[in-house]
């Protein structure tokens, strides 16, 4: 049989089967080159051992409009589908054990050859996790290392917030692993983020184009996510949740793991609270990332803080405020202040963009 | 064979007199009664008829009509029983026609011909108090609330009939006087920390604007919103007499000591509109909007009441009156109340720092429930978080209602001496010349504008407010940058903000 389409488009196609897991996927792909694989498929044939009949049925009753529809979908995105089998399929997942078969991709596949450090952490944040993950995403950008994270609500997608606020020429492009179909924007407020990602940075998916953001491929993303980071940095995380499912696999994988201390507690900080009592190294600076990464950072140029000066009575307001979530009452009752006189200088701070007002709790953004 | 009998009868909160005509004449035995009584008062033939039965006097076997005249309004409750009895009596020619004309009657019938008292006896007596009121002896204290000159409490219809036919004189039943008392409200110095809660509480008070907290369960919401009628200054005796007759004419008991407190209601949200701002089948009774006034209308959990009731408080709250129309009638009650509301900030209530994991979703479908209107009539929005451990039980005690409420009557006779109302009822077109800004107050408020986090509705309240403060400290006319950035503070939206990116 005459092969008229690119090799890429079998590999999408084969991802894009009904009933595909990445275990199968990975399978199909290492058995040999998606083109034959396919044709074998359309052939009637049982290539592979200990996969049910249903699967089967299912994988012969596709026809080739699967492999153009895919391929279409794929052409309109303007992604490139890599395969386990081609050149730019990144090096750091190749030997991975559950690597993923087939990878979608929007923008610049030389992000991989960075070196890469994985912010995660709760969508349910502190406003000062998600200035931080902000902050520490900007400062590893701007000395070249990539940022990788799951553009997820919360942290992550703030961690990438702070690397694209550099331009194109000051930081290095940052990389998202996302759990959906890349044309499948989730959640839908970060469409601008997203495109901009594909723009500048890296987004890339296991999932074929038109895949819904079903709960269970979240978990399933974030072993990419922690096997295509060099160091992982969980920023805020509850006891439970997403962020530990990465943990676990960074540290599955000899990843190192570090944590950012939170006020004890603090819902969201007690995961990562956890994870420094277990023994992993705390960030309170990215110094402490980028010694984990072996980077030199005694050249880096001190870090110009932005935001306009603090008065004095703000710096006694924020030195009152200190670095867990406060009523305006105990602020009050720190600072000695009345009541009238904090709600206004906490008025003028969150102006200035120094602090942040979460159902009632401020907090000081700050490092 | 013919007779007029005083009576009265209750329009929404005020009584109007009326005249019971009875005829008992030619034609086959029969009792009509006409004039737009409602089903409470048709049910009158039945009790009259029994309770002179029972006094022992003969039912006449002729064609009886009632007649309930005055306007083309429907009357209702049964307070007119004793009238019509009476108005049979003196057509029948068993009571003199002058001694019945002195007197206006007012009560209801027992079958055994023993008077009652009826909803609303403080208005209904109030509206014929020139003459000598007959009222059941145990509704005597309540009519006292009218302070009618001449009140002649009976126990029977025996009993009234043997003074009007043989002149012996009126039984003494000893009535006290109505009269105000100071009650006790809860004291403010129970409440611990939550130092910017009772400062809102405080501006609320001073410039009598509405205010909305949001919470979690445990902040003390309700607690606080119980104190504020601490805050206002005590009713005068008019006001006084005036909130206890609406509660007479809402059927509530009512004693001849009439609290001086402001009135504080706090309806349970399942409360249908009728029960909120008034009306009702037929007969239109007061809602707790009424009985709310001249004090504290509390709504825990604002977002389960119906959001039909909510709105229906928005046009009433705006101009101090609610109006029930109906196609026959239409009635004015009062409803110059301060609204305080509660609510919760989403479904799951998480009181500890930040722990709430409500999807933004669920939080803004939390609070669509109230309309923007409605929430625009919020001066004051505040957001509370549960007192730490430390607030608890640390510290001194705040300070008492007492202290607080002569600094609030303070604001209040500083700004009706200079606009002649309460600050948040300033108009709009006087605010320049009543609440003037600085310019570093203009510009301050102009950039939140133009920054879209302040509506043109909301720059107004935000500068009543801003009034209610500097009046508060003792500020001279002009509203500067300070007053006005709190003001602000104390107005948070209460609507999560989705972060877009």
């Amino acid at each position: 049989m005459a092969n008229r389409y690119p090799e890429w488009t079998y590999s999408a196609a084969l991802a894009a089967l009904p009933l595909q897991t990445p275990l199968r996927l990975r399978r199909l792909i290492t058995l040999d080159t998606p083109s034959h694989v396919w044709d074998m498929l359309q052939a009637g044939e049982r290539p592979l051992v200990g996969i049910n009949d249903a699967v089967w049925r299912a994988w012969h009753g596709v026809d080739a409009s699967l492999l153009v529809s895919t391929a279409e979908a794929c052409i309109d995105s303007s992604m490139t589908v890599v395969s386990m089998r081609d050149a730019p399929y990144p090096p750091s997942l190749l030997g991975d054990p559950s690597a993923p078969g087939v990878l979608f991709m929007i923008g610049d596949a030389g992000a991989f050859s960075n070196r890469r450090v994985g912010i995660i952490g709760t969508r349910h944040a502190t406003q000062r996790g998600k200035y931080f993950a902000q902050l520490l995403g900007k400062q590893l950008s701007a000395v070249g290392v990539s940022v990788v994270s799951g553009l997820a609500r919360g942290i992550d997608v703030e961690s990438h917030v702070g690397a694209l606020s550099l331009s194109s020429e000051e930081g290095s492009p940052p990389i998202a692993i996302v759990a959906s179909g890349l044309d499948m924007v989730y959640p839908p407020e970060h469409e601008r983020i997203w495109g901009e990602m594909g723009r500048r940075g890296l987004l890339i998916s296991e999932s074929p184009p038109g895949t819904a953001p079903e709960p269970h491929r979240f978990p399933m993303r974030n072993r990419i996510l922690a096997a295509l980071s060099e160091v992982l940095v969980v920023v805020e995380s509850r006891a439970t949740g997403g962020s530990m499912i990465t943990v676990r696999e960074a540290m599955k994988r000899d990843i190192t793991v570090l944590a950012v201390p939170g006020a004890p507690g603090i819902a969201p900080c007690e995961g990562t609270n956890n994870l420094l009592r277990d023994g992993c190294g705390p960030v309170t600076d990215v110094t402490d990332v980028l010694v984990a990464l072996g980077l030199d950072h005694r050249h880096m140029t001190d870090w110009c803080e932005g935001r306009p000066a603090l008065q004095d009575d703000e710096r006694q307001v924020m030195t009152a405020l200190g670095r867990v979530p406060r009523s305006m009452d105990e602020i009050s009752l720190d600072a000695s202040l009345s009541v009238v006189n904090v709600a206004v200088i906490l008025g003028r701070l969150e102006a200035k963009g120094w602090v942040a007002n979460t159902h009632g709790w401020w907090e000081a953004l700050v490092a | 064979m013919y007779a007029a009998i005083r009576s009265a009868t209750l329009f929404g909160t005020r009584g109007t007199p009326i005249t019971v005509e009875a005829h008992v004449g030619k034609g086959l035995p029969g009792f009509t009664v006409v004039g737009l009584p409602d089903e409470g008062c048709r049910e009158s033939r039945d009790r009259v008829r029994a309770a002179l039965l029972s006094s022992g006097f003969e039912w006449p076997l002729r064609r009886i009509t009632i007649n309930l005249a005055g306007g083309g309004e429907r009357k209702g409750g049964a307070g007119m029983d004793l009238a019509i009895a009476v108005g049979l009596l003196v057509a029948e020619g068993i009571v003199p026609v002058d001694a019945a004309e002195r007197c206006a009657f007012i009560a209801e019938l027992g079958l055994d011909g023993s008077l009652r008292p009826t909803a609303g006896m403080a208005p209904l007596v109030d509206a014929v108090s020139q003459f000598e009121v007959v009222v059941a002896a145990s509704a005597a204290a309540e009519s006292m609330l009218a302070r009618p000159s001449r009140l002649r409490p009976v126990t029977s219809l025996l009993e009234l009939v043997e003074v009007l036919v043989d002149g012996t004189p009126w039984p003494n039943v000893a009535v006290p006087s109505a009269h105000v008392v100071v009650d006790a409200i809860a004291d403010m110095a129970d409440v611990r920390g939550q130092s910017s809660a009772r400062l809102a509480l405080e501006v609320a008070a001073s410039g009598f604007h509405h205010m909305l907290m949001m919470g979690p369960p445990g902040a003390g919401k309700s607690m606080l919103a119980r104190r504020l009628p601490g805050l206002l200054p005590r009713l005068t005796e008019d006001e006084a007499f005036t909130c206890a007759m609406v509660r007479s004419a809402a059927g509530m008991q009512v004693s001849s000591a009439i609290a001086s407190s402001p009135p504080f209601r706090s309806p349970h949200h399942n409360i249908s509109m009728a029960a909120m701002v008034g009306g009702g089948s037929g007969h239109i009774r007061p809602g707790e909007l009424s009985l709310a006034s001249n004090g504290v209308l509390f709504l825990d959990e604002m977002g389960e009441f119906p959001p039909t009731v909510l709105d229906s408080l928005r046009q009433p709250l705006e101009e101090g009156v609610v109006n029930i129309s109906r196609a026959h009638s239409s009635v004015t009650m009062p409803a110059r109340c301060l609204l305080v509301a509660a609510t919760n900030p989403c479904p799951c209530g998480e009181t500890s720092p930040l722990g709430c994991m409500c999807a933004i979703a669920i939080r803004q479908r939390y609070v669509r429930r109230f309309s923007g209107p409605l929430i625009d009539r919020f001066d004051i929005r505040i957001k509370l978080v549960k007192p730490s451990t430390a607030e608890l039980t640390g510290g001194t005690a705040g300070e008492s209602s007492v202290v607080i409420a002569e600094r609030v009557a303070r604001v209040h006779q500083l700004s009706i001496q200079r606009q002649g109302c309460l600050n948040s009822a300033i108009p709009a077109d006087l605010l320049d010349e009543v609440a003037p800004l600085s310019r570093d107050a203009m510009s301050w408020l102009r950039d939140r504008l133009d920054e879209g986090r302040l509506s043109g509705r909301g720059y107004h309240r935000v500068r009543r407010v801003a009034r209610t403060l500097a009046d508060m400290n003792g500020a001279e006319i002009v509203v500067n940058t300070e007053w006005v950035e709190a003001a602000f503070g104390m107005r948070v939206p209460i609507t999560p903000t989705i972060e877009r990116h």
